[in-house]
């Protein structure tokens, strides 16, 4: 178990070129120990080279890696002392599962009384306790991926243990169980988890930190409230939410309001230091309701559907040109197709040049 | 119809199986059969069309100052330098081809496919082609006519296929069982030994069955470059022709020396059921 610091870290795959293309931008981050972080982006954003920079399998081109402040950044692989389990499950074929599990152990030549305590304790938590002495190659996958993360829970002492979209071959059942044992297991062993997703449930789930990634560099840390509430750029309110985040353009008429179309809407923003017009107003489509007795920062749309999702009702309407979707309670009636939707003050971001003020 | 297909399909397997059998039937009675009962006319049935002896055997071990021709010793000859060249092939073959497959070589514009293709590219010239140069390299060495000139020879023919058969293999083996046990502590070397190896014995065991194959039956370059000293198999079968054909001492020969790929195929077939490498990761 380590704190894990990455500094100034960046990475291209063709660093000798003369425009080198970098899979990740340089940023810095710390991973404190015992917590579950989830690294969150769209496919090919560099959550996976993230990873492999972390547990040694590609060098980065700058910057460095501590673990607990002790540079490991030119320490190989095997050296470093951290568990990967990768999308999909990698097992030794020719061993059993007890030998499996047991194979971290036994590469760093643990006694065999720890190494029996150990798997015996892992395969407990992870029910494969009745399969230890089966050829690992005749479990179902989602079997073998509880052995490949209960290789990288088997060492007491390991760094971290990476995941990298471990569930996507698991069924949603297990899946939701699973996430819960990750949990319980962080908390049970203290062991920091770094959880590799482009799901943004599963991410919001799983961890209590979120980074979230676009094309190479990390847009935004923090909790999955922060995430949800003050996005930092368009990107991360659009990609985090279901539905995206509501998003308008927009000209700031006084120190804190807007003015879409020609509703002025009021923000708790300070906008009188704007140096662009490119302004946008966002705002979750979950606080914005149905008007009622507001008087202010409410605005007429027409409805174009409304969609019933068993839970909650989606609004799609549309302001003059601009969509708004607002999710309402199931039982909120919808009365004709042209109603007021109150926005409010607290809730909206306003996003200068896509980025948070 | 299901009928006429189960028919068909019989009558098919039925058909293959003659097809493969009957020449080996075929070999096994003349095996037994003296100059009359072959030149007289067709004769199928032993005791009922002609009478058995086993003179065609007897041949094959007796020593040729009593007009045997004696292939006991060429036999031990053939297996011992088969069996070694494929086992140094596999050896090597199997190290070079795991290299080619996980580490990046580039020298100039020489890349790991250029590689792989240089090794192939030594089995499609012509064996005549090779004939004069070995001829020379093995006169210069001393080691003309001798068994260990065959093996060196052998390995430069037979490491090819082990290297082709393997490096694609390997490239089947997904590199994230290689990058799992370096997380989780071996050192490259055992990463190899103790989680790829394991998993490529299907692998290792077609390379092997296909140098076996390649080492026993060559005849070409064992007649080449070796005289009175050493002398393989096919080389002293040949040797067993006469103004008379001898077809019952060649039958038997020729039953003997397919004899081991025989064996080797029983076993192999048995392994290539089993262990293969589809549930290692999906």
């Amino acid at each position: 178990m380590a704190k894990i610091d990455l500094s100034n870290i960046s990475h291209s795959y063709n660093p000798n070129d003369p425009n080198p293309v970098y899979a990740l931008n340089p940023f810095s981050m710390t991973w404190e120990n015992g917590n579950r972080y989830a690294i969150l982006g769209p496919s090919g954003c560099g959550k996976t080279t993230m990873l492999n920079i972390v547990s040694g399998l590609v060098r980065p081109s700058a910057g460095k890696i501590l673990f607990d402040d002790n540079d490991v950044t030119d320490l190989k692989t095997e050296e470093r002392n951290i568990a990967q389990v990768f999308q999909f499950p990698v097992i030794y074929n020719t061993m059993t599962v007890f030998e499996n599990l047991a194979f971290p152990l036994k590469c760093r030549d643990f006694s065999k009384a720890k190494i029996d305590e150990r798997v015996n304790s892992v395969a407990e938590t992870l029910n494969l306790k009745s399969f230890l002495n089966s050829p690992a190659r005749k479990l179902t996958a989602d079997q073998k991926q509880l052995i490949s993360l209960g290789r990288g829970l088997v060492r007491e002492d390991v760094a971290a243990v990476l995941m990298d979209e471990p569930l996507t071959v698991i069924d949603p059942d297990l899946k939701f169980r699973l996430r819960r044992n990750l949990k319980e297991i962080n908390e049970q062993y203290k062991t920091t988890l770094v959880y590799v997703t482009h799901d943004q449930n599963e991410a919001m789930t799983f961890a209590d930190n979120i980074i979230v990634m676009s094309e190479g560099e990390v847009v935004q840390t923090g909790s999955p409230k922060e995430l949800f509430e003050r996005p930092n750029t368009t990107f991360v309110g659009y990609f985090i939410g279901s539905p995206a985040m509501n998003l308008f353009d927009s000209e700031a008429t006084s120190e804190n309001a807007v003015k879409i179309n020609n509703t002025i809407i009021k923000t708790n923003t300070n906008l009188s230091n704007l140096k662009t017009k490119n302004i946008k107003l966002g705002i979750r489509s979950e606080f914005i309701k149905i008007a009622k007795d507001q008087n202010e920062n409410l605005v007429d749309v027409n409805v174009q559907k409304v969609e019933d999702f068993g839970n909650y009702k989606l609004i799609t309407a549309m302001m003059d040109k601009f969509e708004i979707k607002s999710k309402v309670n199931r039982e909120t009636e919808i009365s004709g197709e042209k109603i007021k939707l109150h926005i409010p003050a607290e809730k909206c971001c306003i996003y200068e040049n896509n980025k948070l003020i | 119809m299901s009928k006429l297909y189960t028919f068909l399909k019989y009558f098919f397997i039925v058909f293959w199986a003659v097809f493969v059998v009957a020449p080996f039937l075929w070999a096994l009675t003349t095996s037994f059969k003296d100059f009359q009962s072959v030149n007289g006319g067709v004769t199928y049935i032993p005791w009922v069309d002609f009478e058995p002896n086993l003179e065609g055997w007897k041949v094959l071990i007796k020593s040729p100052a009593k007009g045997g021709v004696d292939i006991v010793e060429p036999y031990f000859n053939s297996l011992f330098v088969t069996c070694t060249a494929s086992l140094i092939s596999i050896i090597l073959g199997t190290l070079s081809a795991y290299a080619l497959s996980r580490y990046t070589f580039k020298a100039g514009f020489v890349k790991n496919n250029d590689i792989t293709f240089f090794f192939i590219s030594q089995r499609i010239m012509p064996p005549i082609v090779l004939s004069i140069p070995f001829f020379l390299f093995l006169s210069s060495i001393n080691l003309l006519d001798s068994l260990i000139g065959l093996i060196v020879v052998y390995i430069v023919l037979l490491m090819p296929i082990a290297v082709w058969i393997m490096v694609d293999f390997f490239n089947k083996v997904p590199r994230e069982i290689d990058e799992t046990a370096l997380i989780d502590g071996c050192n490259p070397y055992q990463a190899f030994l103790k989680v790829v190896l394991p998993n490529s014995i299907p692998g290792l065991i077609v390379a092997g069955m296909f140098c076996i194959i390649f080492g026993w039956i060559d005849f070409f370059f064992a007649f080449i470059l070796t005289f009175t000293e050493v002398q393989l198999l096919p080389v002293k079968i040949v040797a067993l022709n006469s103004s008379v054909t001898p077809w019952w001492s060649l039958s038997a020969s020729a039953l003997v020396s397919v004899a081991p790929l025989i064996i080797v195929a029983f076993i192999v077939e048995r392994y290539l059921s089993k262990g293969n490498l589809s549930g290692a990761i999906k």
